[in-house]
């Protein structure tokens, strides 16, 4: 549509250098004659338009009197003029005139043109200008203007744009109108605008957006927001079956871009509009809407049941009335202390309320605390939640009010409503010149301290500790500090008060609410929480009664009052309620984000956290000590007050340490049962939290946590145990899923912005969630997840003793021989072959093997009897297969050594050919000392995953011996020690006795299971199978046959006595396996192309499909 | 103006690549730089035809929000095709094409299809990238590769089009969800009656409100 040139004859008789002054005057002359838009000179003007930008950036750079000339004319009022025009196709004019503006804004580079582009207003009024907007054309160039013209804003631009005097702001109100439009292309542009518009930093402009916009901009964001989550929450309720997995992907990540986007704005730290936008989230989406969803959930349950759960709801609803009058900050009529509300009218009012379920709050609350790191929310939030308490709530509820009150009157009331205008009307109503702005919804924006004297009145109030934790480099931009009159800012001051109660009593008048009804009923609600929780705290001593002895403070007494306090705090009590796994692990996950992000935000206060992170006996013992006096002290002064004496109100806060423990600990040990629901993410999470949990603040753990660590440890060790079988794919699997592991390690931001795992969990992969994010389905991942359960608690109580780890990954003792390096070969066993590559190429090369890597050497040309490496490869993942045509003929496949945790996957393949031997003598020779050699390089490894999950027997006498003697002897692989018969046979011996060990589920790990005659028959049979079958050869199928081993002497011997006398095929050593392998399965994809690429399905094809 | 499909593009990499310039030279060739003059922008639209079908290409160039997280995340989300861009006369370029990429495929969605374009193929004399690392790159990672020029206009036409032939081809294998428009694609007025191009809703925001669309 642009290229329409054919119409610009040059009839008109115009200038020929298109960049001239003279161009210019020739089409403005044109823009003259053709005031009026019409079908006939559409063309005409588009490409007058074009011309124009052209012309207008070459003056730019080359001359200025072509922009004298622009601004002259005043040509940018023709622009205006036809865009005024309701003609039939003008949406073709007005896109061009758009991109020709663009194109102008764009490209500028001179300082001065730029002015005299926007110096005479006509910019803003092509920004009011109501284009078509339902053309998405036109919404698209549209708004990519109002963008680039945000990118071209500073201190001095500004100015052309904001209108200090009128109040006007046209670029950012009529952009922020489509903050919610349908396109997303169209609300990031809006985005971007607006973060472009606060960080220009100008202090009238910013007052203009906080005082006439910030509210009804916030609160509309914050009720889509809102919406959203809601639309989230259905999704999730609709969709047990993942279905509609891609929908749910979006709704995540859409959430994510507003948190994101929030946590943008509150990062360019405007004071001013971060507490707006800090009291727009908690009052209207975060408190009402997240925080309150984690309590509706149970209150609704609580319809039918017993008299604890009655009085739970009440609490609940109480803290939850306390905290909006908390929040709201107007002393309503109703005393908001009251603990008997009635239940009929709560029901009413869960039911009008809107809420998420609790497993999507959790999710949405920990994608909060991993994005949003400002101070006053994040600190807000974890104190209501951790803190919040009932009896905090009737006793702080008052005076947090009076300190509400008596600096900011907050007008935004704590639900989640909808705002009452439209961000539209709301924005047309503060265009007029009043100054007032109050709608009721909005507030009145004194409220934030700009016109105030007395700030520093309240500023003082504020622990400089506490702001400076709370507010990370908060850099004003005005003079005046409106921190201490934020409402927020209270909350947070309030909250300090609370822990201190000598600044309580120093600052707060006294309660002038008594509620006689509150001490009996707090106090019936304690008593029954002890007895309802007894059951609960008896599961969870079953799971720390083998820890807990030694103890000066008894661990049951700790539990049990923390049990006490925490039924006191509806919010922490859903946290840790919802780490019961004894069902499934969905809510737990998400439990466990939270706590994992709300420990780990920058801008949450330690102190608050100790409540979770620091030992509860250290506390305990130091407030029945040392600050006994000062309790009593308090105590006699509440009593005077006649208020209630929440127990938590000692110096400390209460400790929930142990309890947290204790259930962190329980999915850890649920996770060491065969059949657990607990998926591996949400143990490596629990490991995690645990650690820091036991670590406590001085990074140590204490001896009790220790000793339940090395029991957990050893049960995991049994799990794994069951899964022990001497088999390659073990022993693969093994080392393969310690690797994974190394390599992925938990990252939670990353985990929390999956949907899939807002669904219930699943068991199947073909649902394509990640197998740490699913439970194990067939027996080949239930090994898998019990190896690396293992793992992860292993880690564990190598963290907590403060002990390295030494054991893995499974090392080789003896080091690999690098490539290039030069090998004394002088009495070593080498034999001569010929590698043949597919491509046809050959090399000749000797073959050394040592007991975990095979060698090949050329000679070294300047000593004889030494060689160079050419090729290194570990012996244990060798693969060895003999040639159908040819007997002198080997197919070796040799992989790199897998070295410390980069045994990275896929294995990476050195070489993959054909080795022709001298003979078939030789070919076999060296075919059994391959395989005995990747067997035993094996059997090592074995030992030590033996000993790691403490297999008992596996440092028996009998074995260790051959554990200790390498098939060769090697000060380095400088000497390669012939290998002397006997040794050979030594070894082989000791491989063939019968040292069938049974494990405690019954699976045979040892066992002789042939006599010799059989086996003489069995290795006949094996040799013509392997032979036969060798196309689809399972050889794990076939008959078992064990090594038999001959030195190369004595093959020469055997040859020469009984040439007669089929030479056995070696295979594997070990016994037959009993783990059931599945025929077919899923294989990873690099295991696909490994098979693919050579169609010669074996042992290694069936170990990697899992 | 009516089309089958529409197709958002972005276009990323580093500053003075010229994303602009090509994003200009492919919606706008008047631009053709008879003189010295080049001239980019940050948005344009196109018309195409593939297969017979007219496609409209919207292209959205992300640069200047480089320092908000926000809007990166979310243009990489809304888009169908991504044009990577380096400059082969500018080494370093090159070298941040992997963060780039990481970028993209973290954020976008994996159906995304990307497009490398060594750009100002014209600068032979000053060339520090030699096209078959460009080659090589885009094997390895799975990417399409092209050298362009935005000055001579060499190969932009291909560029912007093979991308959208190639994320056509994936509509007609089922790939993408073309019902879902945060991948990027939009059906035109005439597949569906009902969600025309007009769904926008006016201008007020409000007045969106029921739409789902947040
Ligand atoms: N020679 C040459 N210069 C180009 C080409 N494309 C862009 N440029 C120049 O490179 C600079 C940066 O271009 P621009 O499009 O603004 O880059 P962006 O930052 O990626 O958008 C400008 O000075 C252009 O004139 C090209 O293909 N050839
Ligand atoms: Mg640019």
């Amino acid at each position: 549509m642009f290229r329409s040139r054919s119409w610009f004859g040059g009839a008109w008789g115009r200038p020929k250098n298109p960049h001239s002054l003279e161009r210019l005057k020739y089409l403005h002359n044109i823009l003259c004659k053709n005031t009026t838009v019409s079908e006939s000179n559409r063309g005409t003007l588009v490409e007058s338009l074009r011309c124009i930008a052209e012309i207008l950036i070459w003056g730019d750079q080359n001359d200025s009197s072509v922009f004298d000339f622009f601004l002259e004319k005043n040509m940018l009022s023709y622009f205006l003029k036809i865009m005024r025009q309701k003609c039939g196709g003008s949406s073709y004019v007005c896109v061009q005139l758009l991109q020709t503006l663009n194109i102008l804004f764009e490209n500028i580079r001179n300082e001065t043109s730029l002015y005299y582009l926007l110096s005479n207003n006509h910019v803003n009024s092509i920004i009011v200008h109501k284009f078509d907007f339902s053309d998405e054309e036109v919404m698209a160039y549209y708004i990519s203007f109002l963008k680039t013209l945000s990118l071209k804003l500073n201190n001095h631009t500004i100015h052309f744009f904001y209108n200090e005097h009128t109040k006007d702001f046209p670029l950012y109100t009529e952009a922020i109108k489509f903050f919610n439009h349908s396109e997303s292309m169209v609300r990031i542009a809006v985005r971007t605008l607006t973060l472009n518009v606060y960080r220009v930093q100008d202090a009238s402009m910013l007052r203009f957006i906080r005082d006439r916009t910030a509210a009804p901009y916030f609160s509309n964001l914050v009720w889509f927001i809102g919406k959203h989550i809601l639309e989230l929450d259905a999704c999730v309720r609709n969709d047990a079956d993942h279905q509609s997995q891609q929908k749910l992907d979006d709704l995540v990540a859409e959430h994510l871009d507003h948190l994101h986007y929030i946590n943008d704005i509150l990062c360019l730290n405007i004071p001013d509009l971060n507490d707006v936008l800090t009291e727009h989230l908690l009052h209207k989406l975060l408190v009402p809407l997240y925080i309150y969803s984690l309590t509706s959930e149970s209150t609704r349950r609580l319809q039918t049941s017993s008299p604890y759960n009655r009085d739970h709801i009440q609490s609940i609803e109480a803290i939850a009335k306390n905290l909006e009058a908390i929040l709201k900050g107007k002393n309503s009529d109703h005393s908001p202390t009251r603990m008997t509300f009635p239940r009929q009218r709560m029901d009413i009012d869960d039911e009008s309320k809107p809420s998420v379920s609790c497993v999507v709050a959790l999710f949405l609350l920990s994608q909060v605390f991993l994005i949003i790191t400002h101070g006053p929310i994040v600190h807000a939030l974890a104190w209501i939640i951790l803190q919040s308490d009932s009896s905090v709530f009737e006793d702080g509820a008052t005076k947090i009010l009076e300190m509400y009150i008596s600096n900011a009157k907050s007008n935004v009331k704590l639900e989640f409503s909808k705002p009452q205008l439209s961000l539209e009307k709301a924005l047309e109503s503060s265009s007029g010149h009043e100054r007032d702005y109050t709608t009721p919804e909005y507030g009145d924006p004194k409220r934030f301290g700009y016109d105030d004297k007395d700030t520093d009145q309240s500023s003082c109030d504020l622990d400089p500790e506490l702001v400076s934790t709370s507010l990370p480099s908060t850099s004003h931009i005005s003079e005046s500090s409106s921190i201490a009159n934020d409402s927020t800012e209270d909350l947070v001051t309030q909250i300090h008060s609370i822990k201190s109660d000598v600044t309580v009593k120093a600052n707060m008048p006294d309660s002038p609410l008594p509620d006689s009804g509150i001490d009996s009923c707090s106090s019936k609600t304690t008593s029954e929480f002890n007895n309802i929780t007894d059951e609960e705290k008896q599961k969870l001593l079953g799971v720390t009664s083998t820890v807990v002895l030694e103890r000066a403070v008894p661990i049951e007494k700790i539990l049990e009052r923390e049990n006490r306090e925490i039924a006191k705090r509806p919010f922490l009590k859903t946290i840790l309620d919802s780490l019961d796994c004894n069902e499934n692990d969905y809510k737990a996950l998400f439990a466990l984000c939270l706590l994992f992000a709300l420990i780990n935000n920058k801008g949450v206060n330690t102190e608050l956290l100790d409540t979770l992170l620091c030992p509860e006996t250290e506390d305990q013992m130091l407030d029945s000590s040392k600050s006994s006096s000062s309790q009593t002290e308090v105590r006699s002064e509440r009593n005077d007050q006649n208020t209630p004496t929440p127990s938590h109100s000692n110096q400390k806060m209460q400790s929930f340490n142990a309890f947290l423990i204790a259930k962190l600990m329980a999915i850890a040990n649920l996770s060491c049962k065969p059949a657990s629901k607990v998926r591996l993410v949400t143990l490596e999470l629990s490991v995690t939290l645990v650690r820091i949990a036991m670590q406590g603040a001085s990074g140590v753990a204490g001896a009790r946590h220790i000793t339940s660590a090395e029991a957990l440890r050893s049960r995991a060790a049994a799990l794994a145990r069951n899964f022990y079988k001497c088999d390659d794919i073990f022993l693969d699997m093994f080392e393969d899923e310690y690797c994974e592991m190394s390599k992925r390690p938990l990252n939670v931001e990353w985990l929390c912005m999956d949907a899939a795992i807002l669904l219930p969990p699943t068991r199947t992969p073909m649902s394509g969630i990640a197998f740490a994010k699913r439970l194990p389905s067939g027996e080949i991942e239930r090994a898998r997840r019990a190896i690396r359960t293992f793992f992860l608690i292993r880690d564990l109580y190598l963290k907590l003793t403060g002990k390295q780890e030494t054991q893995l990954p499974l090392t080789n003792l003896a080091p690999f021989v690098q490539v290039g390096e030069v090998l004394d070969l002088n009495d070593s066993d080498l034999i001569s072959c010929d590698i043949i590559q597919k491509d046809g190429t050959w090399q000749h090369r000797f073959l050394a093997v040592d007991n975990i890597q095979i060698i090949l050497v050329e000679p070294d040309k300047q000593r004889l009897g030494w060689g160079v490496a050419k090729l290194v490869g570990s012996l244990q993942d060798l693969e060895i297969q003999g040639d159908k045509e040819d007997p002198r003929c080997l197919h070796l496949t040799i992989h790199k050594p897998r070295v410390g945790a980069s045994g990275a996957l896929p294995r990476t393949i050195l070489l993959r050919a054909k080795f022709k031997f001298d003979d078939h003598i030789r070919s076999m020779a060296a075919k059994q000392r391959l395989t005995k050699g990747r067997t035993k390089s094996r059997q090592k490894k074995m030992q030590q995953i033996g000993r790691l999950l403490e297999v008992s027997g596996i440092s028996a006498p009998a074995m260790a011996p051959r554990h200790n003697r390498p098939l060769f002897s090697r000060p380095g692989l400088t000497a390669i020690r012939r290998s002397t018969g006997t040794d050979g046979d030594e070894t082989d011996r000791r491989l063939r006795r019968p040292s069938a060990h049974m494990l405690k589920d019954g699976i045979v790990v040892y066992r002789e299971r042939t006599t010799s005659r059989e086996r003489l028959v069995n290795e006949l049979i094996n040799l013509s199978v392997s032979r036969s079958s060798s196309a689809h050869g399972s050889r794990d199928g076939s008959p078992r046959s064990r090594s038999e081993e001959i030195p190369l002497e004595d093959i020469r011997r055997n040859v020469a006595s009984t040439s007669a006398t089929p030479v056995v095929a070696v295979t594997q050593s070990q016994p037959s396996t009993s783990m059931p392998l599945p025929k077919m399965a899923a294989s990873s994809s690099e295991e696909t192309s490994f098979i693919s690429s050579e169609s010669r399905p074996k042992r290694k094809g069936l170990i990697e499909t899992i | 103006m009516a089309y089958a499909y529409l197709f958002k593009y972005i276009i990323i990499g580093d500053t003075g690549v010229g994303k602009s310039c090509l994003l200009l030279q492919f919606t706008d060739k008047r631009f053709q730089p008879v003189h010295d003059l080049t001239i980019g922008v940050e948005f344009g639209a196109r018309m195409i035809t593939i297969d017979g079908k007219q496609i409209k290409l919207q292209i959205w160039d992300t640069a200047g929000q480089e320092a908000f997280r926000s809007i990166t995340r979310s243009y990489y989300r809304g888009a169908a095709g991504a044009l990577l861009v380096y400059d082969i006369t500018r080494r370093d370029t090159f070298n941040h094409l992997t963060t780039w990429l990481e970028d993209a495929r973290q954020h976008s969605n994996s159906n995304m299809v990307i497009m490398l374009i060594g750009n100002k193929s014209d600068l032979e004399s000053r060339r520090e990238v030699k096209k078959e690392e460009g080659e090589a790159f885009a094997r390895e990672h799975g990417l399409v590769f092209m050298e362009t020029s935005a000055k001579t206009a060499a190969n932009v036409e291909e560029a912007f089009i093979n991308t959208a032939k190639e994320i056509y081809e994936k509509i007609q294998e089922g790939v993408f969800d073309i019902n879902n428009e945060a991948n990027g694609i939009k059906i035109g007025p005439q597949h569906s009656a009902a969600g025309g191009a007009g769904g926008a809703g006016g201008a007020g925001a409000g007045g969106a409100a029921g739409g789902g669309c947040c």
